[in-house]
């Protein structure tokens, strides 16, 4: 759908872990907000306001972004996966594997790191730790020092996760 | 790889070999992994209002008038703040210092001026973030601008800008701090080794959720419901409620998952006010988040801190009998938590070393900077590190070597429990072995032919140490030897354990954990003690202070939880199995010493057959009670957790002020470009010993998480000012944190010296005393020594500092000389 | 962190891209956002009227036309790394490409973003310089071609106009050797000061990042080093002096001083990177 005039807010029509959805949002509204505040899905986070932080990364039509660095209108026929969308009935196998290597702490930035690394996964099953943590560069974390969720992630690729 | 090993342990508790030890998987995980974790910016309630600070684009000004109108003419703005209606509604907050300290009028709004850019002016809600953002822009104020003044040493000269005037100059604190024989010492010494200047820089740990609360009042009862991720609620209601005029049940403190904390998230009372005051105003919850520039532009930065004119006494064979200097300390533009780092670091007054004679002259003065507030390793750090540096730089100038000079000078095993000239009493260690184990994992016997095969790369390779203490449970008595009016001492931790009337074990704490498996931990105790299963125990995520869970000290903060948390923990269970045991015996009518807690049942022990589940246990007393002579026990059990200490000597400065002392030795291997000054660690180890390890997992997570902030510090974090009071580095831009390709391999191990005077003999752990800094500026020394010798002596280290180490190494060689040869 | 009110667009066409840039004030093209949207967020730049060029696929092609390797200016820097046309042709572009910032980034930030930001420690300026690069801008009146030396114009400003919308950038296919090299703030961090070098039958491009509004081209290295099989101490020999030419910043990361020592160990380590590789 084009949008040949300005316009200063849109219905979008956006699909959110498998459910579609219309929704009006201002245009100036951050696609984390909107997913927060609008959907009331709060597992995807903030920690910065200058996009170095990725607390808020979620998958934009498979791919792995920086939500706080798309507007909401941006998503409008797109299909978006939070968090929240990962585990169906059980915890995935990367879910279990943070949890045996203690791969989280607080759990703030660990939302995000769950999504770029399950987009890692999508496209290489078995990484190496070099390869996790270019992957995981764009994430945060304060409390583990990465040590645990490089590894963590390492282990999925192994097949190592029960 | 990690290793344990473990040093001759003591009878110091009572459980049965169960949980306690076991690296048991965090319950917490499930919620947090599936994006269901309840920080508080994730609670909403209808109506509500976000809150955006209107902030100070000045160091220092006065505030000539704030004109809301155009903000309140915004459609969908429900209302403004001033600082004008705060100094009406509200009392300045309690000051900590005595005089002249005590009287900085520190508000939650600034009130009259203002003493650091981004200080909070004024407030807008709105119906929307967007439009509070917008609103706030509307906002006119009008400031006359004032000279700044950012160097707490130029802060204290005459003649230099006066940020509180009621204070009559910048000074908030100033005392000497002396034992034994200083002079005598330096008299008798064989070497005297003089470091005219040592400096520790700002920084803080930049947790990744920012600060913020939700705030609801309730008009009916008068009361407020604080949803926030302040970690010491404690301390924080002891300021807000006299200052708002209310007994402090009015106000109700609630957290449940932190985003980290650190020490970082205890000073937001101001703002925790200012969204009260709000939410009675505007009759509506008060949503309020702190954005990550706010955060790195007035909260909580670490205590900068410079050791000026330091000596050290050495005799011929290495020992170290003394050492003098004077620390100057920044406090930022307000004292909130300060000048309490002007006694905490003599916790540790001299380090892991035995001098006897010591003498610090510590002033704190105020700057137009953002407020300081406790920061990971609070104050021990910095003074932990000057040790550090003194023991390198007298090893480097008087031809020691350093792992000698480190283990002549340790406070030995067979010293322990030791009182160090202050009254203070390390609890336990090995640290030469500890070392050792530091030593071996890094391959420093292999250090050379690493560095001649560094050389043929064309780097420099050092390799450095970083011994350091966490000293944990504080006696806040300590608090009167910086202002002997006060009334704060001891310290106590609060917990609850019942059987609800199905059987369910339930917890509460009074803590607010930030990501140290509280849940888990606790839930491993009271396992053990209750002999059940360990997923049976549900203890309740976070705090709330309508649980009557807590005590004026709750909070997670200063290495305890594992001491004071799981003190009242082990407490309150044990009071629980005494009413579980005692209530079987009053069913089965036996003595209560027949009856056992195992497998999930209250039984005689000798005939399993006789076995009551928890869910009898629970009923009787809720549901079923009648036909017992005697009431049956309620099945609930409420502790408070007290720590021995007594009150410190104030005239001597003398006493106890923490109850234990972890230790950590971190050894790490660095590589230089010379001709950049870029420099990557390329090996890395730490050893820990916080005595009996509850969950060894977890312990070991701390100790990566301390590293990791360490490292950050060492090689690129810094609130850096321009003589303006602009902040340089206000966001995760220009301030950069290491990221998953900065870090270095590491390799971990423990030991485990268990603690004589913890019910568990635990001690509290996760501060890490900095030690990844001590070990990066002692490897920099160490490769330096072969380009110009240079001195590490700035804690930050980033790569243009280490670039002028080369070129200019006469300039930190130059501040330092053996007087005495 | 919060926008300002703004409008916004998203046109099908390449052509109502530029209607909607010509036509309303204050209209800038939302290229990857990974700019453009973390400066709104400070308030630092609030445009009236966004442009979002997210559904122009035209300007997300990459194809080789004879000795010319043409990248659309929405091509991202990730699919920049995939591309099996910039592996072959001129593989310094996607090395490039995966030292900037993080998989996010790259997964919507552009090519002609990071160029037309223009910002001093931007990765692409310098490397296209180096590279001799070719723009092409779009406007209602036509095409135009635009050499990279007139490109790069002012402080966070290029010669793309009002109205305008860069559609592709084109460097020759093949070529000698290339090299980057320069120290970031941290792996994959902001360049702290950087040198993009290019040889070419002798011929070299030297461009230096981070020293001055635009990239500077060190002309007399260039041409001490012109047609001379090069070692390490003739490079050093031709860099020497380089520094006391330049008039870098000073900031909290690097003084002038330290910048100008930077810059010419960066440039060596760029020469060499590309003699190199243009020998083997």
């Amino acid at each position: 759908m084009s949008v040949n005039e300005p316009i200063t807010s849109a219905v979008v029509t956006v699909t959110v872990n498998g459910t579609e959805g219309e929704h009006e949002v201002p245009v100036r509204r951050l696609l984390v907000h909107f997913l927060r505040d609008d959907l009331d899905l709060t597992g995807t986070h903030i920690g910065c306001d200058t996009g170095s932080c990725g607390a808020c990364t979620v998958h934009l039509d498979g791919v792995a972004v920086k939500s706080c660095a798309v507007l909401a209108v941006q998503a409008d026929g797109a299909t978006v996966m939070t968090v929240e969308g990962l585990a169906g009935e059980e915890l995935t196998p990367l879910q279990r594997s943070f949890h045996e290597h203690h791969g989280l702490q607080c759990g703030y930035c660990t939302p995000g790191m769950l999504m770029s690394a399950s987009a890692l996964l999508a496209e290489n099953p078995s990484p190496s730790e070099d390869e996790v943590k270019v992957a995981l560069q764009g994430n945060i974390c304060r409390c583990t020092g990465y040590w645990n969720i490089v590894e963590a992630v390492v282990a999925v690729g192994k097949g190592e996760a029960a | 790889m990690s290793t344990t090993e473990t040093t001759t342990a003591t009878e110091t508790t009572t459980l049965q070999k169960g949980y306690v030890g076991q690296s048991v998987p965090r319950r917490e995980d499930k919620r947090l992994v599936e994006g269901q974790g309840v920080f508080f910016d994730d609670v909403k309630r209808h109506g509500m209002g976000y809150l955006h600070f209107v902030r100070s684009p000045y160091a220092h000004a006065r505030i000539q008038s704030v004109d809301v109108s155009a903000a309140l003419a915004l459609p969908g703005v429900y209302g403004t703040l001033t600082g004008d209606e705060v100094a009406i509604l509200t009392d300045p907050f309690f000051q900590i210092a005595a005089d002249p300290g005590g009287q900085v009028k520190d508000y939650a709004l600034a009130v009259g001026k203002v003493r650091y850019l981004g200080e909070p002016v004024a407030a807008v809600v709105a119906e929307t973030r967007e439009l509070a953002r917008d609103a706030a822009e509307l906002v006119e104020v009008d400031y006359e601008p004032l000279e700044v003044v950012v160097d707490a040493r130029a802060s204290l000269e005459d003649g230099a800008p006066v940020l509180h005037e009621d204070c009559g100059g910048n000074l908030s604190y100033t005392g000497v701090w002396e034992w034994g024989d200083v002079d005598g010492a330096f008299a008798e010494a064989d070497h005297v080794v003089s470091i005219s200047q040592l400096h520790f820089d700002r920084f803080n740990s930049t947790p990744l959720e920012l600060d913020g609360a939700l705030v609801e009042w309730n008009r009916g009862t008068g009361q407020w419901a604080i949803t926030t991720n302040n970690q010491f609620p404690g301390f924080a209601v002891i300021m807000m409620a006299p200052a708002m005029r209310v007994g402090t049940d009015k106000l109700r403190m609630i957290t449940q998952d932190i985003g980290g904390g650190f020490g970082n998230k205890i000073t937001s009372h101001p703002q925790l006010v200012a969204c009260c005051l709000l939410a009675r105003k505007l009759n509506r919850p008060v949503q309020w988040t702190e954005w990550r520039t706010d955060f790195h532009q007035s909260m909580s930065h670490g205590n900068e801190r410079w050791f000026l004119d330091t000596e050290v006494a050495v005799q011929s064979d290495g020992t170290m009998t003394a050492f003098r200097t004077k620390a100057i300390d920044d406090a930022g533009a307000y004292l909130r938590y300060e000048p309490l780092g002007g006694v905490i670091w003599s916790q540790v007054a001299p380090g892991m070393y035995r001098w006897r004679n010591l003498r610090l002259e510590f002033t704190q003065a105020m700057t137009n900077k953002a407020p300081v507030s406790p920061n990971r390793g609070y104050s021990r750090m910095q003074h932990l590190w000057f040790t550090e540096r003194i023991i390198d730089i007298v090893a480097q100038e008087l031809g020691f070597d350093r792992v000698e000079l480190r283990k002549r000078n340790y406070v030995q095993p067979e010293d322990m429990p030791y009182e160090t000239p202050n009254g203070c009493v390390y609890d336990s260690g090995d640290y030469p072995r500890a070392l050792d184990l530091a030593l071996e994992l890094i391959g420093y016997d292999t250090v050379e032919q690493r560095r001649a095969e560094a050389v043929e790369r064309g780097k420099l390779l050092g390799v450095g140490i970083g011994s350091t203490l966490d000293s944990g449970t504080n006696n806040f008595g300590q608090s009167q030897l910086l202002n002997p009016e006060l009334q704060f001492s001891g310290n106590n931790e609060v917990a609850t354990v019942k059987l609800d009337i199905f059987g369910e074990i339930v917890v509460t704490l009074g803590t607010t954990p930030q990501g140290q498996g509280h849940e888990t931990t606790a839930a491993q105790v009271v396992a053990d003690i209750l002999g059940c299963d360990v997923d049976l125990v549900h203890v309740r995520a976070g705090h709330d202070s309508y649980w009557n869970s807590h005590a004026g000290f709750s909070g997670t903060y200063a290495s305890q939880f594992a001491v004071t948390g799981l003190g009242a923990v082990k407490g309150a269970a044990d009071e629980l199995a005494e009413q579980m045991k005692t209530l079987a015996s009053m069913v089965f009518q036996c003595p209560i010493e027949a009856i056992e807690l195992a497998d999930g049942f209250a039984r005689i022990a000798e005939n399993h057959e006789a076995a009551l589940p928890f869910m009898a246990l629970g009923a009787i007393p809720n549901a079923n009670n009648a036909g017992f002579p005697v009431d049956p026990p309620p099945m609930n059990a409420r502790f408070v957790f007290r720590p021995q200490f007594d009150v410190p000597d104030k005239e001597k400065k003398f006493g106890n002020l923490t109850l234990t002392y972890a230790m950590q030795i971190h050894a790490c291997v660095v590589e230089v470009d010379p001709e950049t000054g870029v420099y990557e660690i390329v090996d890395y180890a730490a050893v820990d010993d916080c005595g009996v390890r509850i969950n060894p997992q977890i312990v070991e997570g701390q100790v990566m998480g301390a590293t990791a902030h360490a490292i950050g510090a060492a090689m690129f974090e810094s609130f850096v000012y321009d003589d303006e009071g602009n902040l340089l580095t206000p966001n995760f831009y220009d301030y950069h944190v290491p990221h998953a390709l900065d870090m270095p391999p590491l390799k971990t191990s423990s030991v485990e010296s268990p603690s004589p005077f913890t019910p568990l003999g635990t001690k509290g752990m996760g501060e890490g005393g900095g030690g990844g800094i001590h070990c990066v500026c002692a490897a920099l020394q160490d490769a330096l020594r072969a380009a110009g010798g240079a001195l590490v002596t700035d804690s930050h280290n980033p790569y243009h500092r280490v670039w002028d180490m080369l070129r200019h190494p006469e300039r930190s060689r130059d501040t330092v000389e053996v007087v005495k040869q | 962190m919060l926008l300002r009110e703004v409008g916004y667009a998203r046109p099908a066409t390449v052509e109502e891209a530029l209607s909607l840039l010509a036509g309303n004030d204050g209209a800038r093209a939302l290229a990857g956002g990974q700019t453009l949207l973390n400066v709104m967020k400070q308030r630092a730049a609030s445009p009236e009227v966004l442009v979002d060029l997210g559904k122009l696929a035209e300007l997300r092609l990459v194809g080789v036309q004879g000795m010319t390797l043409d990248i659309g200016a929405m091509v991202t820097l990730s699919a920049l790394m995939r591309s099996s046309e910039v592996e072959v042709s001129r593989p310094i572009l996607a090395e490039v490409a995966a030292t900037v910032a993080d998989v996010q980034v790259r997964n919507r930030g552009t090519l002609g973003g990071n160029i037309c930001v223009n910002d001093p420690t931007n990765h692409f300026p310098p490397l296209l310089v180096a590279l001799d690069a070719t723009m092409t801008i779009l406007s209602e009146d036509g095409e135009r071609t635009v050499s990279v030396e007139d490109f790069f114009v002012g402080v966070f400003e290029t010669a793309v106009r009002e109205g305008e919308l860069l559609t592709r950038v084109s460097v020759p296919a093949g070529g000698g050797g290339d090299g980057m090299s320069g120290v970031t703030l941290g792996a994959h961090g902001t360049y702290i000061a950087n040198a993009a070098a290019s040889v070419d039958d002798g011929r070299w491009r030297i461009a230096l990042g981070c020293v001055a509004a635009v990239p500077v081209r060190a002309t007399l290295v260039e041409s001490r080093l012109s047609g001379v099989d090069v070692d390490e101490a003739d490079v050093r020999a031709a860099v020497e002096g380089l520094g006391e030419t330049l008039d870098p910043p000073s900031d909290v990361h690097a003084s002038a001083d330290y910048r100008r020592s930077l810059t010419e160990t960066s440039v060596v380590r760029a020469v060499l990177q590309a003699a190199e590789r243009a020998s083997g």
